[in-house]
């Protein structure tokens, strides 16, 4: 296996122009490291590209654009401010301090884990993509990106250079929210991220719910938004978004846990997420309290 | 095909030729001959081969040794030559955050990573700080009484 240095994000583009897809970008690594020594991936060439800046930056004015390289460290850390919680705390959860150094949102995109954490809340802030090969730019959403368990539609030539997401909006609120094993490093049961705004009489007037592990992708699920939007939270309107998740969702056995259990937490979640994101957005709601 | 890098361990500059996908553990341990990290699960879920790179803990035996290039590595035996790494280590010793001694070392560079950064960490900034270590002897509360000996400057009685 060779090494292509580069030290331009031009050089890279030429380099996986090259080399098609037999190259593998290596940003932190801390996916390629691992399924390279399980043998799950064999590319000829690595070309590194944790040192290249210009995919390193946040932009905070108006909308928000992030760079490929940002860590989950930074994000956690709540760089994208208070509109953009549940990525950082979704960012939160990534393995430990260690791996949160290292590891990049690009990197967690890209790899495409039905667990990936922060793809659930990437996905209620509506995130674009900006991917770029050596023959120009094209901008992509998220949803349509992910394919299947470890699939995108990346080009073999195409880098994801940085992450836009829909500008932050007055009474909105939003969370993620992860149940695993234990309560550090540990990948997810069932993530949920949702993203809810209200209007001045409390009615949601938009909601985004997105879910990990509990399908070959992270997925939205707009039965459920749909049921949200034009309401006021209540209970039994909670219950009816549970069973819309439910039947949207086709969570598996594995060895973290069985698919009935992963079924039994919906619910919960998704009671407990709206009255996060009421509270968030300055809203009052009867339900975070009755279910907690 | 090997390929050299250059970059600075325990303040002092090192160059290596690297295969492909050579891990910044295979460099430090096999090329430089510092032991004084450990090689654990190799797989980034126990810390032991927890490193310094630019003043974030890595795990080593995952982080390809190509992207340290240019940057600047801290193993336990530089830890162990700075004032909080001394102290940190000395607090292990005397809380019994020590036993069988393989995680010892990936703990007090995570440890020194924390204190560097934050000198009155609570609780539980120091346990999310550890999430990432793993100790199969001491049950953790000796580690967390090491640390809270460090951040409080006092002896234990
Ligand atoms: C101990 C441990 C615990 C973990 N825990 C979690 C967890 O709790 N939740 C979770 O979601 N993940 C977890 N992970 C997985 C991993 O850390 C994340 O997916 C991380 O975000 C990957 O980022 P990276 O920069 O290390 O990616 P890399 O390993 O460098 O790359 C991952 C994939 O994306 C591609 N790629 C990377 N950047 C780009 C780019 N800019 N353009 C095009 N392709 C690109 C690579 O070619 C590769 O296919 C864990 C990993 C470890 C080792
Ligand atoms: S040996 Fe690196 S994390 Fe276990
Ligand atoms: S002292 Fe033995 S693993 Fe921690």
């Amino acid at each position: 296996m060779k090494v292509r240095r580069v030290t331009t994000t031009e050089q890279a583009l030429e380099a996986l122009a090259e080399h098609g897809s037999a190259a593998q970008p290596l940003a932190g690594g801390t996916d390629v490291m691992v399924q390279l020594s399980r043998n799950e991936i064999s590319p000829d060439v690595l070309v590194p590209i944790n040192d290249l800046a210009e995919l390193s930056t946040v932009e905070t004015n108006g909308g928000v654009r992030v760079g490929a390289l940002v860590t989950h460290e930074t994000l956690a850390k709540g760089a994208l401010g208070s509109g953009y919680r549940s990525i950082a705390e979704a960012a939160h959860t990534v393995g430990g301090w260690q791996t949160q150094a290292v590891g990049t949102l690009g990197g967690n995109i890209c790899n495409a884990s039905p667990a990936a954490d922060t793809l659930p809340p990437l996905l209620v802030h509506d995130a674009e993509l900006e991917l770029r090969s050596s023959g120009g730019s094209r901008t992509l959403g998220l949803e349509e990106f992910l394919v299947g368990r470890r699939q995108t539609r990346r080009a073999p030539d195409e880098l994801l250079v940085s992450v836009g997401l829909t500008p932050g909006a007055p009474r909105s609120g939003d969370v993620y929210l992860k149940v695993g094993r234990r309560s550090a490093v540990e990948v997810a049961i069932v993530g949920l991220a949702m993203r809810l705004v209200f209007d001045r009489n409390e009615i949601v007037s938009k909601a985004r719910i997105a879910l990990a592990s509990v399908a070959a992708v992270p997925l939205r699920v707009r039965a459920a938004e749909t049921l949200l939007e034009g309401e006021a939270l209540d209970g039994h309107l909670l219950d009816e978004v549970s069973a819309a998740v439910l039947g949207a969702t086709s969570p598996i056995d594995d060895l973290r846990a069985s698919a009935t259990y992963r079924r039994l937490l919906v619910p919960g979640l998704v009671r407990r997420a709206a009255g996060v994101c009421a509270r968030r957005a300055g809203v009052s709601s009867p339900v975070e309290e009755a279910y907690q | 095909m090997s390929s050299g890098i250059s970059f600075a361990v325990n303040g002092r500059g090192v160059t290596a030729q690297i295969d492909g996908a050579a891990t910044l553990l295979d460099v430090i341990r096999n090329d430089l001959g510092l032991t004084g990290t450990k090689e654990g699960c190799t797989e980034g879920e126990c810390g032991a081969c927890t490193v310094l790179i630019d003043g974030k803990p890595v795990h080593s035996c995952i982080y390809p040794a190509v992207s340290v290039d240019g940057h600047s590595v801290v193993t336990i035996e530089g830890i162990s030559d700075g004032e909080t790494g001394r102290a940190v280590q000395e607090a292990f010793w005397d809380a019994g955050g020590i036993q069988c001694g393989f995680c010892t070392p990936g703990f007090i560079v995570t440890v020194a990573a924390l204190l560097e950064n934050n000198p009155a960490p609570s609780e539980d900034e120091v346990r999310i700080a550890l999430a990432g270590n793993i100790c199969r002897c001491t049950g953790y509360s000796q580690i967390l009484d090491a640390v809270e000996v460090v951040v409080s400057g006092k002896e234990r009685a």
